[in-house]
């Protein structure tokens, strides 16, 4: 039986999966939306693997999980590696394009930049504070103008005079638009200008002071989006590579580290009919009150965590 | 005579990393008045420091508004505030109108308004507090005071040098932590001496395997935030126990003992920039460069958001990071509670440098 591992990239708006062979080939792979629910999202989203993959050959014998639900998921699934989503997305792209440079990643909630040199990362940048030019944003301001989030880029290419939107800050970003929208701009123009604040956005802040070097790769489900894409080549003056999967390579990257790693654990498909619950505790015996996380298979403590110190700590078993 | 007979003030200076044990020497020890620590910074600290403070002022302030009012619910009467040369110069006087207008009753001593450019000044401070005050005991006490914390800084550094290769886990932060508790009750120069000496030998007796080539990182950045642990989640822990070795130039007795002066520090990262841009920038940019030129594996920046003085700091350590190479993690922090953001830039800012060691190799 020949071997196959799995990669689960859980984020703040979908939830992506695959399943690789040991030369990186993709077996079996699907992205749903998160929809708040990570620990439902995933139990789906194994039931949809499942249902791709050839049991008779192929066995899962590592399971990889990345995201910001990493932990969660990691200890429902009783994944052989967690791993943050930087690193993850860093060895998913430099497998399939060795000789990448530049690595954008826009995301529903977050955005990074990944400089790679002899394909190995050697800086990285992420957004703090803010979540202003994600895919969060992209997606509210499609339902503002009644425009299905997949369509943004094809209207956006039409745009032959693309309006210019104040793209500092969301919130501000969200009043220009509503400006522009009320002094009757066209709305292809309008959208154009969004993708553009989009990718002005996200160079001035997480890709400040950082050396942008060809080639470039562009991943996260932004990447979708080919106005946003087009917005990229236009400021950088070179070609933006986005990769059929590069929704994917978050997943893909932590079903690359699952494989790499030592830890081998044989994958059940049974975990769809188990019953997680998840509590939270307040620790309550200093002023920090730390809110404490307990996931529970059945009746059964599996993980906490969230306690600052050891005083919060509740032993699974205990 | 009805001066003799009043209680002893009740004196509080709020949290700031180990710094409350040589503060608590001197105020008791020399002073000669009652020291009210505050209680430990928690999220309820920064919970009514925020409730009460601008919303653009930097962290720090809010922390140390926060736990002044702590400190006064613990029966403090009198609250002292240092000074330096950013906005914390003007943070004392506005503390103490806030609390004023919360409708606190207390003492206020914002060293500030002592500050002349003569150190003798300074000591009018002290005539405040207690007006009984011997000159030649309160010097006496802040010198064994100033070497409390050249002792607490240098236990501090080899702490996060080592703490990440034990081989038996907590040994580290075991002897560490009774150290610390020592400086806290240490009530004579012999007391301290004793207790550094333990610890010394404690850290010597501890097992440790470090590779002969250590992953090395360096922090720079502000002067509260990068010390205190509270305010940054202990990142330096965090990063030390994936197997790090940590340095941190930065912190108060070498900013204040063995600093090497504003001039001597300029001349050695000319290249990078003409003036003094704050408080710490030329120091930090001093030891970025530094730890660059040894070799380092990476330097962390740290800083709280609206900190003006580290955000002009930046741009030049951009160009050290290019220069020479060297990977650098900004990390901002602000009032949130979860380190939970923290933890993902870590990991990934290790396994990056683990990652690129084992290319370079």
């Amino acid at each position: 039986m020949k071997h196959a591992y799995m990669g689960i990239d859980v984020g703040s708006i979908s939830t992506k999966g695959v399943i690789i062979d040991n030369d990186n080939n993709i077996l079996s792979s699907s992205y749903i939306w998160t929809e708040g629910a990570p620990i439902d999202a995933v139990k789906k989203l194994v039931g949809i693997l499942e249902e791709q993959f050839d049991k008779e050959q192929y066995k899962i014998v590592g399971t990889g999980t990345t995201g910001s639900a990493r932990k969660l998921v990691g200890t429902v699934l009783g994944a052989t590696m967690v791993k943050n989503e930087i690193t993850a997305h860093a060895v998913g792209t430099t497998a399939f394009y060795p000789d990448v440079r530049t690595i954008l990643e826009i995301g529903g909630q977050d955005s990074k930049i990944i400089l790679v040199e002899n394909g190995v990362a050697v800086d990285y940048a992420m957004n703090t504070l803010c979540a202003a030019g994600t895919g969060a944003f992209l997606s509210s301001q499609a339902k503002r103008l009644g425009i299905e989030i997949e369509d943004i880029g094809d209207i956006a290419l039409k745009s032959k005079h693309p309006a210019s939107i104040a793209a500092r800050c969301t919130v501000f970003a969200e009043s220009d638009l509503v400006h522009k929208i009320q002094m009757g701009y066209l709305k292809e123009d309008i959208i154009a200008g969004v993708c553009n604040a989009v990718a002005s956005n996200y160079l001035n802040n997480v890709g400040k002071g950082k050396r942008i070097v060809s080639p470039v790769v562009f991943q996260g489900g932004v990447s979708k989006n080919r106005g946003v894409v087009a917005a990229f080549e236009r400021a950088l003056g070179c070609e933006v590579m986005v990769d059929p999967n590069g929704h994917l390579m978050g997943a893909i990257g932590a079903a690359i580290l699952a494989k790499n790693s030592s830890v081998r654990r044989d994958f059940d498909f049974s975990i769809e009919n188990i019953e997680f619950r998840i509590r939270e505790a307040s620790c309550g015996k200093c002023s920090n009150n730390c809110e404490i996380i307990c996931v529970y298979r059945g009746d059964e403590l599996i993980d906490s965590w969230g306690n600052r110190c050891e005083r919060g700590s509740i032993n699974p078993g205990a | 005579m009805n001066e003799l007979k009043k209680p002893k003030k009740k004196v509080a200076f709020p949290r700031y990393a180990n710094y409350n044990a040589p503060i608590r020497y001197l105020l008791e020890n020399g002073l000669g008045v009652r020291c009210i620590l505050p209680p430990r910074l928690t999220h309820r600290t920064l919970e009514i420091g925020a409730k009460y403070s601008p919303d653009f002022v930097c962290t720090p302030f809010k922390i140390l508004l926060g736990n002044m009012i702590e400190a006064l619910e613990e029966g403090a009467d009198t609250l002292v505030m240092v000074y330096g040369i950013c906005k914390l110069g003007y943070y004392g006087e506005l503390q103490e109108q806030i609390l004023r207008d919360l409708g606190y009753d207390f003492d206020f001593v914002n060293l500030s308004e002592y500050d002349t450019g003569k150190v003798k000044d300074l000591f009018k401070a002290t005539k405040y507090v207690n007006p009984q005050v011997k000159f030649r005991k309160v010097l006496k006490t802040l010198l064994e005071a100033v070497k409390m914390t050249d002792y607490i800084d240098e236990v501090t550094s080899e702490y996060y040098q080592n703490c990440g290769f034990e081989t038996k886990k907590g040994a580290y932060k075991k002897a560490y932590q009774t150290f610390i508790s020592n400086m806290y009750s240490a009530n004579s120069k012999d007391e301290i001496e004793r207790a550094y000496k333990k610890v010394r030998q404690a850290f010597s007796q501890i097992p440790i395997s470090k590779p002969s080539q250590p992953l090395r990182v360096g922090v720079v950045g502000e002067f509260y935030t990068a010390m205190d642990q509270f305010s940054n989640f202990d990142v330096e822990l965090k990063l030390a126990e994936m197997g790090v070795e940590i340095h941190r130039w930065m912190n108060v007795s070498n900013m204040f003992l063995h600093y090497p002066g504003e001039k001597n520090l300029n001349v050695r990262v000319k290249e990078f920039t003409t003036y003094q841009m704050g408080p710490t920038s030329t120091a930090n940019i001093r030891s970025a460069k530094e730890y660059a030129e040894r070799g380092f594996d990476g330097v962390i920046h740290v800083k709280s958001a609206n900190c003006t003085p580290e955000i002009d700091v930046m741009p030049v350590l951009q160009n050290i990071s290019a220069d020479y190479k060297m990977p650098i993690l900004y990390l901002t922090y602000d009032a949130q509670t979860s380190d939970v953001g923290l933890m993902t830039r870590l990991e990934a800012f290790y396994d990056m440098i683990y990652m690129r060691k084992k290319v370079v190799k």
